[in-house]
């Protein structure tokens, strides 16, 4: 496997996804979505009271990337992440472009590397593109006002957005993990429905799970489990043990599920 | 010179089903190598054990001198080809196929726009839909893509599978010049297809596969000295008589045809003596006609059943150069 056959691989399916109406409407959303949120919740009496950070969101425009992000937690993240992930590797079955590319000058290894690498940037683009846009539509819509956190201490708008910031970036992590479960779906069934669909269902479950009393070592090993983590970053102390562990269960999703994927692939026989 | 193709003993079973069995091929280059077999003989899956598609469970590959079979089972360069129709992302343009094969190939970003794609579109037909959607291509037209997508690896060994069956016969032959140039200038290729005449055309070689098995290999000159006699219409002023004539001459073997005419079946120099003494009887002959080429004749044999497999092996003892297999017989 080299560097240079990775990186033509990488450009291959950007190029693809680019050429790909879902990707732009996914991205779109991405963009679009918070400040239609935005703009409901101004010109609205409402707001969404049982949310972290929502009864704030007519307060302080940097409540609305929060409840965003706790929204995204739920749905967006998992399924974001299928839309490619889950569809990388099936979509070569489904177009029956597996000899097409496997008679090139790329090993399976340099192939499968540069999809993972793909699946896993356009999941962190898309939240990049949202929690930017969740921000933007926040100060642009609602403003910058100061934002009282989880423990009632008022946080300055600079320092909220700086906390804003890193509760996006924590829950990145298990936005990649999902993306890992994606891809082992997408190589597994060699369909794109349960490669897009499984994920979902799987954070649904977990999501489920995590509302009964069951055993605690459990919860913790859930991909889910991470995307909460940041609410320790808005109290006061500030606590940082829930992202190391959902950055660490994250990563173990990555590596056995892509371990997994890729001995798959390895082995596979190419037929008609 | 090195073999551009050398495949010992190679072996894929699937379940309990032998889909190649001990299969040897050595494609010389500058060779025209024709695969023939019936449906489910194991052709395109020897064809994709060759082009790593596919993991055998037995048996070595080497490309162009290359084993295949290496740690990163990379397709070395100057070996392309296709198997079964070939298939491309139907929401790109051929042009943008091509070029994202070509970045693949190593190509730099603006391949699509290079001497590269354009030169093979041109050599395929292809360049005046170059830029429509793949979608809409017909099968031919990806056949076409196929074999231009196989032509930017600027092949020294070349695998086409059924590459003219969805080809017009002008298509076909503008294939078949391109894989006969290609060989003119020192490309092995090896061409898997139903169509015997287009073996027979242009093949100097074969090789016959059967449930899995080489049934026979070697030149197209070896297939017709072991080809069985033609079997030829025929149609005379008196057929009856013409009948009773066959049945006392060796070696000709005659049938009445539902409808009128004989079915007469012997080797050309006994035909020709069997004509002859037909017209010494004053029995006019309207029609001969061959029902069966040599290389179909001796693929139905081959395929056709024990006894003739026996026949064929029979034969094959006396022809040198040839492997026939005992597993047929």
């Amino acid at each position: 496997m080299t560097l240079r056959g990775v990186c033509a691989v990488i450009g291959v399916e950007r190029s693809k996804l680019a050429a790909q109406l879902k990707t732009r409407l996914v991205l779109a959303a991405c963009a679009a979505g918070p400040f239609v949120f935005a703009v409901a919740m101004r010109v609205q009496s409402n707001v969404p009271a049982d949310t972290l950070f929502g009864r704030s969101v007519t307060e302080s425009g940097l409540a609305v990337p929060l409840v965003v992000l706790g929204f995204a937690a739920l749905w967006v993240f998992p399924a974001v992440a299928s839309v490619v992930g889950g569809d990388l590797f099936s979509a070569e079955d489904r177009y029956g472009t597996w000899a097409t590319l496997l008679t090139r000058s790329c090993t399976r290894a340099e192939l499968f590397a540069g999809k993972v690498l793909t699946a896993l940037g356009f999941s962190l683009l898309a939240a990049v593109v949202l929690a930017a846009s969740s921000v933007a539509a926040g100060l642009l819509v609602i403003g910058g006002q100061p934002l009282i956190d989880l423990s009632g201490v008022l946080l300055p708008p600079r320092q909220a957005l700086v906390r804003v910031a890193l509760a996006w970036a924590s829950a990145l992590p298990s936005a990649v993990g999902f993306s890992a479960l994606a891809v082992l779906a997408s190589v597994a069934t060699r369909s794109s429905a349960p490669g897009i669909g499984l994920p979902v269902v799987i954070a649904l479950t977990m999501q489920l799970y995590a509302l009964v009393d069951g055993p605690e070592a459990i919860r913790r090993s859930l991909i889910t489990s991470g995307f909460g983590a940041w609410h320790g970053l808005l109290a006061e102390p500030s606590y940082y043990g829930p992202i190391a562990d959902g950055a660490i269960v994250s990563g173990l999703y990555l590596v056995v599920c892509l371990a997994i994927a890729y001995r798959m692939l390895q082995h596979r026989d190419i037929g008609g | 010179m090195p073999l551009a193709l050398e495949a010992v003993g190679v072996s894929k079973r699937y379940g309990d089903r032998d889909a190649l069995y001990d299969v040897d091929l050595v494609v010389r280059p500058g060779e025209l190598h024709g695969l023939l077999g019936p449906n489910g003989a194991g052709k395109t899956t020897l064809m994709r054990v060759l082009l790593g598609l596919v993991r055998p469970d037995a048996g070595t590959v080497h490309l162009l001198g290359r084993h295949v079979e290496s740690a990163d089972r990379r397709v070395p360069d100057g070996v392309a080809g296709f198997v079964e129709t070939p298939a491309f992302y139907p929401y790109l343009s051929g042009r943008k196929n091509l070029a994202l094969l070509a970045r693949l190939d190593g190509e730099g970003r603006d391949a699509g726009s290079g001497a590269g794609v354009n030169d093979a579109l041109d050599a395929v037909g292809l360049s005046a839909q170059a830029d429509h959607l793949a979608s809409g291509y017909s099968a031919g037209m990806r056949q076409r893509l196929g074999l231009a997508a196989a032509l930017m690896r600027s092949p020294r060994l070349l695998f086409l599978d059924e590459p003219t069956s969805s080809l017009d016969p002008a298509g076909a032959r503008d294939v078949r010049a391109l894989a006969r140039r290609l060989a003119d200038a020192g490309a092995a290729v090896v061409l898997s297809s139903h169509d015997m005449s287009e073996i027979e055309e242009l093949c100097a070689t074969l090789t016959f596969i059967n449930q899995g098995c080489v049934a026979f290999s070697g030149t197209i000159d070896a297939v017709r000295a072991l080809a069985p006699p033609r079997v030829h219409a025929l149609h005379t002023s008196d057929d009856r008589a013409a009948l009773g004539l066959a049945r006392h001459r060796p070696g000709i073997s005659a049938a009445p045809v539902a409808g009128g005419g004989l079915e007469v079946c012997g080797h050309d120099a006994v035909l020709d003596e069997y004509v002859i003494a037909l017209g010494c009887a004053a029995i006019a002959v309207r029609t001969l006609e061959s029902r069966t080429r040599s290389l179909e004749s001796l693929f139905l044999q081959i395929t056709g059943n024990a006894d003739a497999a026996e026949v064929r092996t029979a034969r094959a003892e006396a022809a040198s150069g040839v492997r026939v297999p005992a597993v047929m017989s």
